[in-house]
């Protein structure tokens, strides 16, 4: 999703409109590289070879054009047959997944609800597919703010999304929706706010497909059985292989200013961390010696 | 395994980095104040060298300034433009929150200071997440970060086609812990758990949508908390028919012609005996309670009241409590003390043989019904309760039984004892299994029946009950019972702004000092009056007791609402910007759900109309 934004961010550099992007906010003139603005890099001091392999590659990668992960074209895929829940950490295009399921819709002339768990993510997901879809496409329902309710899709909170289902429920009428994509859908472990999740799941009238977005979780199985148990349609899991988009290395600072890898190849502590740690401990146990002659 | 190792001050850390070519970085902070502070000594003390950048941040923010006038004059703007770092967290407007997120997504910030709450919810992203400890800090102190909340961290580690590595990276600190984040970045992120409860907007929604309270249960237990429930009821139910196997193996061994019926009463009736020898009564209550409980079975028709007039078949009994078949063919529950007499036959429970049922007490109920003991008699018959059941014990086998079968059906019988007790120790723990879902329900049920907004009996929620399922709010059965005792209805608005905001406020959180005055001060007593109310019955039926009203909350709303400016009100409260914007913005969002209500309540809804119009202004939206 970020690529993407970037792109237009990039398009509208290019076509001199420097002080606001698409979504009517202003948008800074793209910053210089950010090395400009350190005095030493790496490369000027003399690295061990430890720390040059933690170091190794870092940098901006030259600009490519927009591609799906294979994650994200089998959760399209698999939408088609059976509700899905995506589970992938933040930034690794979840909501990509959510917009093209929704473009499919709309072009078959068909409605969709988008939950979040809140008023400032509704907001920005509102402005979003507004953009992308047109805003007379796109109604928004939060605890203070109703427009456009009888759109094709309908942003809102979760809360909103579950008073609906239990007015429809009561009038005995139906939930105007074919797809219902719910964001964050990790919040149903919050200790406040989750019931809602759960209540949103049981209710929802099993010809309506889900969309669940969840950061990593260790029973993604569980839960999805749970769903498929509970809606009588089968809830299909993906996950991104691999975890995350961009890879991710670990080290430790020290107050001499030395970089250390925090772990090896393995995963394992780093062998000279795990010495500082035995050190350290025996200096606590040992008595203070200084300690008496400053008195 | 903690490293003590010495703090490094901020602009040294982020110098550090930057050596190692490692910003834009977030650096995560235990507290708010340690973030503010962050980022002002790092301005202080690093000043970000480019012109260009300075001015590009400066033109930034100006035009910021157009759409959110809010942030103008904000207190960190300096910090920003001259440091090229923010702070970013919970205290903050959101406003603000989204003028640090632009910045560091258009390349104009080294660093942000930030707590765990950026964890979670909006996206963005840099080259490296700095941890400066590895514990959380909580409402009842520290405690270790768990291997989520890490993910969710390291998650903004390396931005997606502008980083081709992200990195996490353990800063000097008194508590950093180097063992503790390395065994977390391996760990198997944590299980999402059901936080599933009751709640009485979610049972006046079910029950006026499905009109009897088995078909909310029945959501009620689908519930993902109710799965691994579900589960362990399954499982009992084969260890059940395994036992009910061995039972009939056993008994057709020895050649025995009894039913399964018979072993469990066999049981029931031994276990009763251990258990006479273990307590007896001591007052007329219990003695009748212990009469109630032991004569009172599923399949019996008793009648409720001390009259005993209303007859219901007996369907299930479980903890002291009844569900039952009334005369009108509706199912209820009701307790065992309510029962005022038991008759003695045990009717099937067969839907085309109730009515018969009914109809036989009807006619010959006077000779049926079982005699209630007096605590005289019930004396005596402790006295002779054992060879009671002694002489029940003889009855249970078949009269035409020759001596010989007799002890040879009875020795089969003892034989099975320990699959029989399998068998209802199962049963027993599949009725709590099922009642744990349950009970939270009933509970609520009982004090909205209490309120007059369900009719429990008749299993339906009553017109008041009606209104009150749309309202949702905070603690609605205070409101609703707020607004049936007329509290609103001639309160200025701004009171009743007060008094919501009040209730909508977090209990903890302090905003200020500033002064209530005098009418505000009565209606918040006469509201804490009926919280009281409420609070007593639900005490009553075992609901923990909701949280106090926050008087603090009710004056900066108050002092809101009648046109207070926002940079005045953050002065004057002392408040943080952020925590204010909630308060109010959840205030706002209750004052609407009331002005709903013009229907039922006219007058109220008027008010909060115009109290939420004062609330729901710049930069409260």
């Amino acid at each position: 999703m970020r690529r993407s934004r970037d792109r237009v961010v990039d398009k509208k550099r290019r076509s001199g409109n420097k002080n606001r992007s698409r979504t009517g906010e202003p948008v800074a003139p793209q910053a210089r590289r950010d090395t400009s603005t350190r005095p030493e890099s790496p490369t000027t001091r003399s690295l061990s070879a430890e720390v040059k392999k933690l170091l190794q590659g870092i940098g901006t990668p030259r600009p490519q054009p927009f591609q799906p992960d294979p994650f994200q074209l089998e959760a399209l895929a698999a939408l088609e047959f059976e509700d899905v829940l995506v589970t992938a950490p933040t930034g690794s295009g979840k909501t990509w997944i959510a917009r093209e399921e929704i473009r499919r819709l709309l072009n078959a002339g068909r409605r969709a609800w988008y939950t979040t768990p809140l008023k400032a993510l509704t907001n920005s997901k509102h402005q979003e597919f507004s953009e992308e879809f047109g805003a007379d496409r796109v109604g928004i329902l939060t605890g203070d703010r109703k427009d456009n309710t009888s759109a094709q899709i309908i942003v809102g909170t979760t809360e909103i999304y579950r008073n609906q289902l239990f007015d429809s429920l009561r009038g005995g009428t139906d939930i105007d929706a074919d797809l219902v994509v719910l964001d964050e859908a990790h919040y149903l472990g919050d200790e406040d706010r989750g019931h809602v999740w759960e209540e949103a799941i049981i209710l929802t009238p099993p010809r309506i497909r889900l969309l669940l977005l969840s950061a990593t979780i260790g029973n993604a199985e569980e839960f999805a059985n749970w769903i498929s148990e509970v809606r009588g349609v089968r809830c299909g899991v993906i996950t991104r292989p691999g975890s995350r988009p961009v890879p991710l290395r670990a080290a430790m600072l020290l107050p001499d200013k030395r970089l250390l890898p925090l772990v090896n190849d393995h995963g394992r502590l780093n062998p000279e961390i795990a010495t500082m740690i035995e050190r350290s401990r025996d200096e606590q146990r040992r008595p203070a010696r200084g300690h008496r002659r400053r008195f | 395994m903690k490293l003590h190792m010495p703090e490094m001050p901020p602009a040294i850390l982020l110098g550090a980095l930057g050596s190692y070519n490692l910003l834009p970085a977030i650096v995560f902070m235990p507290t708010r104040r340690r973030c503010d502070q962050a980022a002002s000594e790092t301005a202080l003390m690093r000043r970000d060298l480019s012109d260009q950048r300075r001015e590009a941040r400066r033109d930034f923010m100006r035009s910021w300034v157009e759409l959110h006038p809010e942030i103008r004059g904000h207190r960190h703007w300096d910090t920003i433009i001259r440091g090229g770092v923010a702070s970013h967290h919970a205290g903050h407007i959101p406003a603000w929150k989204m003028v640090i997120e632009n910045l560091m997504s258009a390349g104009l910030l080294d660093a942000i200071f930030a707590t765990a709450t950026v964890a979670a919810g909006v996206d963005f992203p840099a080259r490296t997440v700095v941890l400066t400890v590895a514990d959380a800090r909580t409402a009842n102190g520290w405690r270790q970060l768990t291997a989520s909340e890490l993910q969710q961290m390291t998650g903004r580690a390396g931005r997606r086609g502008r980083d081709n590595v992200g990195f996490v990276v353990a800063a000097p600190g008194l508590h950093q812990d180097p063992v503790r984040i390395a065994e977390l970045l391996k760990a198997r992120p944590d299980p999402l758990l059901s936080q599933f409860r009751a709640t009485y907007t979610t049972l006046l929604n079910l029950l006026d949508a499905f009109g009897n309270f088995a078909q909310v249960r029945e959501i009620a237990e689908r519930s993902f908390a109710h799965r691994e429930a579900a589960l362990q009821i399954i499982r009992l139910e084969k260890a059940q028919a395994e036992s009910a196997q061995a039972i009939e193996r056993k008994l057709k061994e020895a050649g025995c012609d009894l039913s399964l019926a018979t072993v469990t009463g066999f049981e029931r009736l031994v276990s009763a005996r251990s258990r006479l020898y273990e307590a007896k009564p001591q007052t007329r209550a219990e003695a009748l309670h212990r009469w109630l409980d032991e004569v009172v079975q599923p399949g019996r028709v008793v009648g409720i009241g001390r009259s005993g007039k209303r007859l219901v078949l007996v369907t299930e009994k479980r903890d002291g409590n009844l569900r039952g078949i009334r005369e009108d063919e509706r199912i209820g529950s009701f307790a065992l003390e309510r029962i005022g007499r038991v008759y003695s036959p045990i009717y099937r429970q067969r839907d085309e043989l109730i009515e018969e049922a009914f109809a036989d007490i009807r006619a010959r109920g006077r000779e049926l019904v079982i005699p209630e003991p007096r605590l005289s008699a019930s004396q005596a018959e402790e006295q002779n309760a054992v060879a009671l059941i002694d002489a029940q014990l003889d009855e249970l086998l078949p009269p035409t039984l020759s001596d010989e079968e007799k002890s040879r059906y009875t020795e089969a019988l003892w034989s099975t004892l320990i699959d029989a007790e399998d068998l209802e120790r199962a049963s027993r723990r599949i009725e709590s299994l099922r009642a744990e879902v349950w009970q939270p329900f009933e509970q609520r049920a009982r004090v909205l029946a209490a309120f007059g907004y369900l009719d429990f009996e008749a299993e339906k929620v009553t017109e008041r009950g009606r209104w009150l399922a749309n309202l949702h709010v905070d603690r609605p059965l205070l409101v609703g019972e707020a607004l049936e005792r007329g509290l609103f209805n001639a309160l200025q608005f701004d009171r009743i702004v007060g008094v919501v905001a009040a209730l909508t406020a977090d209990e903890e959180r302090d905003y200020g000092q500033l002064e209530l005055d005098d009418a505000l001060v009565t209606a918040l007593a006469q509201f804490e009056d009926v919280g009281f109310k409420v609070s007593s019955e639900e005490w009553k039926l075992g609901i923990e007791p909701a949280p106090e009203l926050n008087f603090s909350a009710a004056a900066a709303a108050a002092a809101w609402a009648t046109g207070m400016e926002w940079v005045k009100l953050v002065r004057e409260t002392g408040a943080e910007e952020g925590d204010l914007y909630r308060m109010l913005s959840r205030t706002g969002e209750a004052l609407l759900q009331i002005s709903n209500l013009r229907q039922t309540h006219p007058d109220a809804a008027r008010i909060a109309a115009v109290g939420a119009d004062a609330v729901l202004r710049e930069p409260v939206r």
